[in-house]
């Protein structure tokens, strides 16, 4: 019997199986779309193909109460800590950029949430924000780690708003810029904007769905911050950390 | 803290005192409209934290745009006016309760017409004190200019540390300053007799007021931010009048006789948190529904405090008048402001403070210039920033700052559950 942990996010829905060793066991992740329980609904009958789920399920995000199914719902701040602290077990700094979120996090040495701070009413430096440009630029979210890999310098994105971003991108073409210059420029003013949440004065450990699905905004945090890290799974800690908060219970 | 649920009820239990309110409120708003409909009494326009005595004690009808402001906001009616004063060239990044009055004004709307107002009372002249911000002079200007009126105004020094007596000299020298006009459109001497009275009126609701909010130094507290947000109406519009202080002897009462029967706020309180910055008057309600779901009391606030001017003294009007809206939080330096917060998330026994950082009144987001950490680091007390607005809900993004909200509170939580 495994223990189902689902993030319901803004963008993605994200679902990780637990087993009875509180180890992560298995994965999926569907688009949110504008129907919470549809997305969880199809997270639920992915897992039920091969596993036997117990129920509640443990829920987190924006959609966290929207699920047909008995549920408890947790916040995923305080559940994605609970899983960093899971597998570092020790005090950390954490940064998670997802789709409409950029979240600060300090985890103390037990483990317990000492600080958090979140974006303002703002996408600029979230998920949404590179979709958004992707699209203008009709280049696809994956070709954009392709592109950055042939940058030669950083181009310098000054706009904090998305629509604005975009029309600073174009003039940047005319100009001449090239295309990796300004993506590895874009990158840049995405983590950019998450240092702003707080001073970052311990370990630092990246998750969400940004950092593992663009590998260079990783190889940027560490070229400030070195020792910084980024679990396997990332995107799925949240949902993780649902299951952990009530293992027990 | 208590953590045992002391009423079976899961609902908010309504105070008792919101008839007393309501007719206190309604009992104003037909003074007023007297006056303006058959010309009885002179009407002035006030500042939330102008010469409210001054005014009272010449016979004036006082009208407060401030509360009009609020009223427009509670009343989810802001974000359809301040598109108009803005297209009138008002940006949208000033004060809200400015550009939705204005915007509303410059529609012919105003809430008061449901209390049968034609539109917003006229006035004979316009009153303003700069100690909560320099945006209530232009504010106060458009008005003098539409209707052609004589404006005057205080202008108190910003950031203050010391309260010096040549300081409140400058201050009360301006008082006097503008008792002139005031004869001139009032047709009336001034009389220091009334003025006395009035201030000590002034003084005795202010108190009274004061007690009503130290009331929720009670665990569990009787009354909440939001019930107080509603609560102060009467002394920010009627301060100076017998009116203010009759119906706060009425909540004084209740709040009395809550602490008797154990009725609290919140119907289960297991967190105290301190308020700092401005209400959000269109997410009131769903504000105090949350915080009731999360076992949480806002229990004090900036906000409600600041209409405490107990320093009041009709042995001295003058002078202790200067004082009493010189001390006022909002036009403190930061270094007396922290002090002031720190001393009331003692009082009143908080566990976190939350500050609301509203886009658009800068002098009451008090998380902008890093008191937020300095505090912390005196009190220890975790806090929370969330951004929104005082009127205008498109500064406001709920779901994420319900987040928020859910998080610090299960913060708190573990806090708690570590000690």
């Amino acid at each position: 019997m495994y223990r189902l942990g689902i993030d319901l996010g803004s963008s993605y829905t994200k679902g990780v199986l637990v087993d009875e060793n509180n180890r992560m066991a298995a994965f999926h992740c569907v688009k949110s779309g504008y129907n919470f329980n549809n997305a969880s609904s199809k997270i639920i009958a992915h897992f039920k193909e091969n596993f036997e789920i117990a129920e509640p399920i443990y829920t987190c995000g924006y959609g966290r109460e929207q699920i047909q199914v008995p549920f408890v719902s947790n916040s995923e701040l305080i559940a994605l800590s609970r899983a960093v602290y899971e597998i570092y077990k020790c005090s950390c700094s954490i940064i998670d950029i997802g789709g409409q979120d950029t979240k600060f996090i300090r985890v103390n040495a037990l483990g317990q949430v000492e600080k958090f701070k979140m974006n303002r009413k703002c996408a600029a430096g979230t998920g949404s924000f590179l979709e958004e440009i992707a699209f203008r630029l009709d280049v696809t979210p994956n070709e954009f780690t392709e592109f950055a890999k042939e940058a030669t310098h950083e181009v310098k994105i000054n706009s904090f708003c998305t629509v604005f971003a975009i029309s600073e991108i174009i003039g940047m073409i005319k100009n001449g810029a090239t295309l990796p210059n300004i993506i590895l420029g874009i990158y840049n003013s995405i983590i950019l904007r998450s240092f702003e949440l707080s001073l970052i004065e311990d370990h630092l450990v990246i998750t969400g769905g940004l950092p593992a699905m663009h590998p260079t905004i990783l190889n940027l945090f560490k070229q400030r911050y070195p020792d910084s890290d980024c679990p396997e799974h990332s995107q799925f800690l949240a949902a993780y950390g649902c299951v952990l908060l009530n293992s027990g219970k | 803290m208590s953590e045992k649920p002391i009423q079976e009820k899961s609902d908010l239990v309504k105070l008792r005192s919101v008839n007393d309110l309501r007719r206190t409120m309604d009992d104003y708003f037909a003074r007023l409209k007297e006056a303006a409909e058959t010309r009885c009494r002179k009407v002035a326009w006030c500042t939330s934290v102008g010469p409210a005595e001054l005014l009272y004690s010449m016979g004036f009808e006082v009208y407060f745009p401030e509360n009009h402001g609020a009223m427009l906001g509670a009343g989810k009616n802001a974000d359809k006016y301040i598109p108009t004063a803005v297209a009138h060239g008002y940006s949208p990044d000033i004060c809200s309760y400015l550009t939705s009055d204005i915007g509303a004004f410059l529609q012919n709307e105003t809430p008061l017409q449901k209390s049968g107002f034609s539109a917003v009372p006229r006035p004979d002249i316009l009153v303003y004190n700069t100690n909560q911000c320099r945006e209530v002079e232009d504010w106060f200007r458009f008005y003098a200019r539409h209707y052609n009126v004589p404006i005057v105004g205080i202008h108190t020094p910003l950031c203050i540390s010391d309260l010096n007596s040549e300081l409140i000299k400058s201050v009360s020298d301006q008082y006097h300053r503008i008792i002139p006009e005031l004869e001139k459109v009032s047709g009336r001497k001034f009389d220091m007799d009334s003025f006395k009275e009035t201030v000590g009126l002034s003084h005795d609701g202010c108190v009274l007021w004061k007690q009503v909010l130290q009331k929720a130094k009670n665990i569990p507290s009787p009354i909440n931010f939001f019930d107080s947000a509603i609560h102060m109406g009467p002394i920010v519009v009627m301060r100076g009048t017998k009116h203010a202080v009759d119906y706060y002897k009425i909540l004084l009462a209740e709040m009395d006789e809550r602490i008797q029967n154990n009725i609290s706020a919140v119907p289960v309180e297991r967190f105290r948190i301190y308020w700092e910055g401005m209400p959000l008057w269109y997410k009131l309600s769903n504000l105090a529904k949350l915080f009731a779901k999360l076992n949480t009391c806002i229990v004090a606030s900036t906000y409600c405090n600041s209409w405490v001017f107990d320093d009041l003294s009709a042995d001295d009007p003058f002078e202790s008048s200067a004082l009493a809206y010189s001390k006022l939080f909002i036009v403190r330096s930061d270094t007396v402001k922290e002090t002031v917060l720190e001393q009331l998330m003692q009082e009143f026994t908080v566990h976190g403070i939350i500050y609301h950082e509203s886009k658009t009144c800068a002098r009451n987001s008090n998380n902008r210039f890093g008191l937020q950490n300095r505090l912390f680091k005196r009190t220890g007390l975790p806090y929370l920033e969330i951004n929104g607005d005082l009127n205008d809900p498109r500064c406001y993004s709920e779901e994420q700052s319900i987040i928020a909200i859910e998080t610090f509170i299960d913060q708190l939580s573990g806090n708690l559950t570590s000690r």
